[in-house]
């Protein structure tokens, strides 16, 4: 008796449960598909949008702001990205090889970032150094330290998670009893053992980058538009416009974000076999 | 006797040649390694931390230091709207978030994997989602001309025809939003933990299913309930780029109040920015311990099992 | 002067001694096992010698060199560590051959010498494999042909077969036995299995809390332990208390000390024995139990239990709660001194 009614219990829950995850998938799609449509319509006045173009695309395609704002969004994502990796890779070889005891000390300042966010960590930094006359003062020089520390707790993740999996204490042991220095041995050993998390995390950081707007806003302002600033800039000017710049932001961080999952599913597979 | 002390003399000759010979440690060189990433750190995250802590705590009219700032932040009625406004919108986001994320992710671990595939996709496609392209198209949607606006004017749905996205309406609608994929993706792995054992045992042992749901489901999930919420509201609270994109400066919210303090159109009042900075970081620190201690209880927790 | 010398060394962590002042020596050519419970510092003394561990005080020297202060890298010594630790993004020729490569031997002297490496460790036809794709025991061959390439000045091991299952464990050992012997490879071989250390050694160091508690053959580390704790770790001696002793035999030893009495010294009939170099005590038989080719029955006399080995014949086997008389031969009978 109890044990049909849990039966019959268990398939209800799963209609139910069906129609729910379809209920928050479709509030969770619905923004981004409207956006999507109106970008592809002349006007949307009424119930139904009118006349298909592609105006808006060929128009924000041909548009050199668009462009020079998405080459400089990729400047400072690959370029913070990229010193982030460096200064934590040297930071973590004195970690693994030579004194355990920074583990704690480099955990707490990676993680500050993460609960500090963009509004707090750019303020503090315009407040520092503008108008103090030094290099600092340089708009583009604030930006990259802010965007650096913005991605710390991520990469930070990536590569002590990447380094704990191979154990690479051990394996800089292995290689120093054969006659290896212990740098050398972090360098050709531990990291072509790490790429591939390294990648992960350094893929996610860029799509965070990516996507900030208080970090750019507040510290380059106008100076320096990457795409979420030109974007803001347009909201009041072409609504088709940026239509089309919401549509290609979400494609390019969704390719990128795809990346990250399939990279990811494939180490967990690896790892698993 | 004689003897022995000419052995230790030869053997400590013998000990020095050879240290000349084979290389020595030099284990200082080593730290090298960790001073660009102090350094760096300290330029861009401690010292800009610093210089806001020393903002709040020197006057901005009596230029002594004391807690004037603050004591300005918590008796004009624009701070205190905008401190109340950041934790009430902040709570009731990651409130509504988290209910939406607990059913989701219960219904989701039950799901088929295609299902489950699917579902974890779009929330991890639409996390993304955030910021000025949100709120740009939360105004398509719901602006004053927006789509469902439009829907609700010719079908007369007062709710969609009269709601007000550039208020405290709109921008908890916006904030459930980005808050609902991320809390189902932090929740989702805390029901990994869930052992059907558990239901087994529990249905052998005559527990009902409210029972199962609330004396042992919860109670096991509520370490990652609480630590969920407590990320959910800090993440609102620091949330700036939605809001600003809506409403720009005009509305009493902490994030915004905070930055046109020290961009401001008119002049910059970095004593009183650096007050409420000190009473968001506050917020937030706060969040954050709520956070660790949650989570090292549930780590404690899984230790036990 | 021996080959290895570690003079008064000394290793704290913090206020945790954990070597206490050791002194010895070893010779060219030995396989010398350091042996103890965990935490008694043997792997640590293991690797104050590698160099990945600094000594606190005291110093080593190594073939008539003072090693103390030299890195790891460049003191020519290998070393097998539990983990294996191969490198995952080599391949079992890659890893054998890497600390050659760090030696710059020329290239075709590198593919000789690690053929000859993988031949030893009886790995041919693997050599294209990767170590996630090798079960523990040809990972842990690997490990031991990459230290022995580069002909090390010694091997250490550090406990290398306690991650393998037993049969495998056994034919390992003695592999590794055979190719130290072969190349006349000096070794220290680091394990908290006594029966490990009996198979393999020149020379055992028992290690307690730091100390080296007793050196020597296995044949005299296990028929002559020197102290309460040597005699627990080693063979499963019978241990009675002065009072017992005294009480069951009639003999008086110092109250200090102990006399120890390893089972399958003790003989086991339902008959008085007659005998003059042998304490016959009257018990009754509690328990059973076999174990391997042995049968160990536990027997209860007046004041004390004891544990008795005999062969596993089955031709006549006691039954609990049979009266049994024990015969402790005299000259088997070893005092020592009792633990602090």
């Amino acid at each position: 008796m109890s044990k049909a009614a849990s039966v019959a219990g268990g398939k209800k829950t799963s209609l139910a449960g069906k129609i729910f995850l379809a209920v928050v998938a479709i509030y969770l799609l619905v923004p981004f598909v409207t956006t999507f449509i109106y970008s592809l319509f002349v006007e949307w006045t009424d119930i139904l949008p009118s006349g298909f173009t592609l105006r808006n695309y060929i128009e924000l395609f041909s548009n050199m702001t668009f462009w020079s704002s998405i080459g400089r969004t990729l400047i400072l994502c690959i370029v913070s990205v990229a010193i982030t990796i460096v200064l934590i890779l040297l930071a973590m070889y004195v970690v693994v090889a030579v004194n355990r005891k920074f583990a704690g000390a480099m955990q707490f300042l990676c993680m500050i970032p993460y609960a500090l966010q963009g509004v707090i960590l750019s303020i503090g930094i315009i407040s520092l150094y503008t108008g103090t006359g030094t290099i600092l003062s340089n708009r583009m020089f604030m930006l990259f330290g802010a965007y650096t520390i913005l991605v710390l707790p991520y990469i930070y993740q990536g590569i002590r998670n990447a380094l704990n999996s191979i154990d690479a204490e051990m394996l800089i042991q292995a290689a120093e009893m054969l006659g290896c220095g212990r740098f050398r041995a972090y360098v050709q050993v531990v990291l072509p053992n790490i790429l591939s998390g390294i990648l992960v995390s350094s893929l996610l950081a860029e799509s965070i980058i990516f996507g900030d707007f208080v970090l750019a806003n507040n510290i380059a302002g106008t100076n320096y538009q990457n795409i979420q600033v030109f974007l803001q800039a347009n909201m009041d000017v072409s609504s088709g416009l940026s239509s089309a710049i919401v549509v290609v932001i979400f494609v390019v961080v969704a390719l990128v974000t795809g990346i990250v999952l399939k990279l990811q599913g494939a180490s967990r597979k690896s790892v698993k076999e | 006797m004689q003897q022995t002390a000419v052995m230790g003399q030869q053997e400590a000759e013998s000990a020095q040649t050879t240290t000349k010979a084979l290389p020595r440690r030099r284990p200082w060189l080593g730290y090298l390694a960790i001073v660009p990433f102090f350094l760096v750190v300290a330029l861009f995250e401690i010292m800009p931390l610093l210089q806001l802590a020393l903002n709040s705590v020197i006057g901005r009219d009596s230029e002594a230091l004391g807690l004037e700032n603050f004591i300005r932040v918590f008796t004009t009625p624009l701070y205190q709207q905008s401190i109340w406004n950041s934790v009430w919108i902040s709570l009731l986001s990651a409130v509504v978030g988290i209910v939406v994320a607990f059913l989701a992710a219960r219904f989701c671990s039950d799901a088929s994997p295609r299902v489950q595939n699917a579902f974890t996709m779009i929330l991890n496609m639409m996390s993304n989602f955030s910021g000025v392209p949100l709120a740009f198209a939360f105004m398509i949607l719901m602006g004053n001309s927006g789509v469902l606006t439009l829907i609700g004017q010719n079908f007369g749905i007062p709710f969609l025809a009269d709601f007000n996205l550039y208020g405290s309406e709109g921008l908890v609608l916006m904030y459930i939003y980005f808050q609902i994929p991320l809390a189902t993706l932090l929740l989702i792995p805390a029901f990994a933990g869930i052992r059907k054992e558990w239901r087994e045992a529990a249905t052998i042992l005559r527990a009902s299913t409210f029972d199962y749901w609330f004396r042992i489901v919860i109670p096991n999930l509520m370490p990652s309930i609480l630590g969920t919420l407590s990320v959910l509201f800090s993440n609102a609270l620091a949330a700036y780029a939605t809001a600003y994109a809506l409403v720009m400066n005009n509305y009493a919210l902490l994030a915004l109040q905070i930055t046109s303090r020290f961009k401001g159109d008119v002049q910059t009042d970095a004593a009183t920015g650096g007050a409420l900075a000190m009473v968001l970081i506050a917020l937030m620190v706060a969040c954050t311990l709520i956070n660790n201690y949650f989570t090292r209880r549930a780590a404690k927790g899984r230790e036990l099992v | 002067m021996a080959y290895i010398e570690f003079h008064d060394v000394v290793k704290r962590f913090g206020d945790n001694t954990v070597l206490d002042h050791i002194n010895f020596g070893i010779e060219k050519g030995d396989l010398v096992t350091l042996l103890g419970p965990s935490g008694c510092g043997k792997s640590t003394l293991l690797r104050c010698l590698s160099g990945l561990e600094q000594v606190t005080e005291g110093k080593i020297i190594l073939d008539g060199a003072d090693v103390t202060n030299v890195p790891a890298s460049k003191r020519n010594i290998g070393m097998v560590f539990q983990q294996y630790s191969l490198f995952p993004n080599m391949n079992v020729e890659q890893n054998i051959a890497f600390g050659l490569k760090m030696q710059k031997v020329p290239t075709d002297q590198i593919a000789e010498k690690v053929a000859r490496a993988v031949d030893m460790v009886e790995l041919k036809g693997k050599e294209k494999m990767y170590p996630a794709n090798l079960s523990g025991g040809q990972q842990q061959r690997v490990a031991l042909a990459r230290s022995i390439v580069t002909e090390p000045k010694v091997l250490l091991l550090d406990e290398p077969l306690s991650a393998i299952d037993a049969k495998l464990r056994r034919a390992l050992q003695s592999r590794i036995r055979e190719i130290q012997q072969e190349l006349g490879l000096t070794s220290i071989f680091v394990t908290h299995d006594q029966d490990e250390a009996m198979v393999m050694s020149d020379v055992i160091q028992l290690f307690h809390a730091g100390r080296i508690e007793q050196a020597g053959s296995p044949v005299d580390v296990y028929t002559k332990p020197i102290s309460e704790f040597a005699a627990s770790f080693i063979g499963s001696y019978n241990q009675l208390t002065a009072a017992e002793f005294a009480d069951l035999t009639g003999e008086r030893v110092d109250a200090g000390n102990v006399v120890a009495v390893r089972p399958e010294t003790i003989g086991i009939s339902t008959e008085e024995p007659e005998a003059d170099d042998a304490y016959v005590l009257k018990g009754m038989v509690v328990g059973s139990m076999p174990r391997g080719n042995v049968l160990r029955y536990t027997v209860r006399t007046r004041t004390s239990v004891l544990r008795v080995d005999v062969l596993f014949r089955s031709f006549h086997m006691f039954n609990d709660g049979e009266t049994v008389y024990l015969a402790l031969p005299k000259h088997d009978c070893l005092v020592i001194p009792a633990a602090a």
